[in-house]
């Protein structure tokens, strides 16, 4: 390929006035405008983009399973209303369960399930939770805790096995990699997630 | 109406992330016709490009909240359907953009001028056809899009110098290409 007159870029660029060039330079500057210029013609047929998209976020949010998720997920009044006898037995039933060794307290695991640690420094945080491909990156459904104020902020959490996608999000504004991650993956925004390896502990 | 009026991008954001999921039509509709624009002159076909177009803005959607400066929204969508295109040309083969569905240059019942307008944009495609994916790429996002080399950064991650370079490329190889069917 034979490199163009520099003056072509520079006025293309903006950098000279294409007043300044000769007329066959002039000439050249024109055409590729006059192509650029067709190229921005908006193409012809096919169905509406925003119709599809807007389409599919209403059935991303009528989804019964999500409505359900995100009903489980959020606080809401609950009144019990029972019998004084229920509640002794109720009671005694708590004290039992309180009095069990802690092992058969532990989640039961699904076989094809294994447990993550999600372990953050941030001090000066007021929040941070965990997103990823786990919770389809929706923020307000994992946080990490930092019960003793010393910026390390930990979440325990029971995901199915396989490779996932995450990041931190500090204060609700900040995306933020695990940096201490074995692996990462650049994403379609351009940033790189980490990846966390979940063993299944049936494995 | 002109959806550029209204609220400003960051504005419409706000209240997008505040619960207002009605609002993101407003982004889709300002910003459609440039994406689906940028997305067929980099595949090469318009079914292919609302396919792009349509995935993105709904993994936009999604990740809104980590759009770190909604005053740059445009730069991040264009960001998200560019590498939508590079993983749609990824797959395909041999990454040489199709035509065939490439809309008909125009109808014989047309007027002379619109048919002439036709045949005109359908050598300069398969002129921009010929082209790299990244070339193609660099010119459509400065000539077509009309983006500074800056906002180029922003929506590749490459360095301003790879870029202005890139574009002076994609300038010399369209010309000799369209020099070759002229």
């Amino acid at each position: 390929m034979n490199p163009i007159d520099p003056r072509i870029h520079r006025a293309l660029d903006g950098e000279i006035s294409r007043e300044a060039l000769p007329p066959e330079l002039r000439r050249v500057v024109e055409r590729l405008e006059s192509a650029a210029a067709l190229l921005a013609t908006a193409p012809e047929g096919g169905r509406s983009v925003a119709d599809r998209v807007l389409a599919r976020l209403s059935r991303h949010a009528r989804s019964p399973l999500r409505r359900l998720a995100r009903w489980l997920a959020a606080p809401h009044p609950v009144t019990l209303r029972i019998r004084p006898v229920w509640s002794l037995a109720l009671a005694a039933s708590l004290v039992l369960l309180a009095l069990l060794p802690e092992e058969r307290s532990a989640p039961v695991l699904g076989e094809h399930e294994g447990i993550a640690q999600f372990v953050a420094r941030f001090p000066g945080a007021h929040s941070v939770q965990v997103v990823g491909s786990f919770n389809d990156w929706r923020t307000g459904t994992i946080p990490l805790e930092d019960r003793d104020g010393d910026g390390v902020w930990r979440a325990v959490v029971v995901l199915p096995a396989g490779a996932h996608e995450y990041m931190f999000v500090v204060d609700d504004e900040r995306w933020v990699p695990d940096y201490s991650a074995n692996r990462f993956v650049e994403d379609d925004f351009g940033r790189e997630n980490s990846v966390l390896i979940v063993r299944p502990v049936k494995g | 109406m002109d959806v550029r009026e209204g609220p400003s991008d960051a504005e419409v954001v706000a209240r997008v992330l505040g619960g207002d999921r009605e609002a993101f039509g407003l982004i889709v509709r300002r910003y459609e016709s440039g994406l689906l624009r940028f997305a067929t002159r980099v595949l090469g076909g318009r079914d292919a490009a609302a396919d792009a177009v349509a995935e993105s803005l709904v993994r936009a959607y999604r990740h809104l909240a980590s759009c770190r400066d909604p005053t740059r929204l445009r730069t991040w969508l264009y960001r998200i359907v560019a590498n939508r295109c590079k993983s749609h040309l990824a797959r395909r083969a041999t990454g040489d953009v199709s035509l065939d569905d490439a809309p008909p240059i125009a109808d014989p019942a047309d007027n002379e001028a619109a048919l002439e307008r036709g045949e005109q944009l359908a050598v300069v495609e398969q002129a921009l056809a010929t082209l790299s994916p990244e070339k193609r790429e660099a010119f459509v996002l400065k000539h077509v899009e009309g983006m500074s080399y800056q906002e180029m950064a922003a929506v590749t991650g490459e360095r301003i110098p790879t870029l202005k370079m890139r574009v002076h490329r994609a300038r010399e190889a369209l010309l000799k290409a369209l020099e070759e069917r002229s």
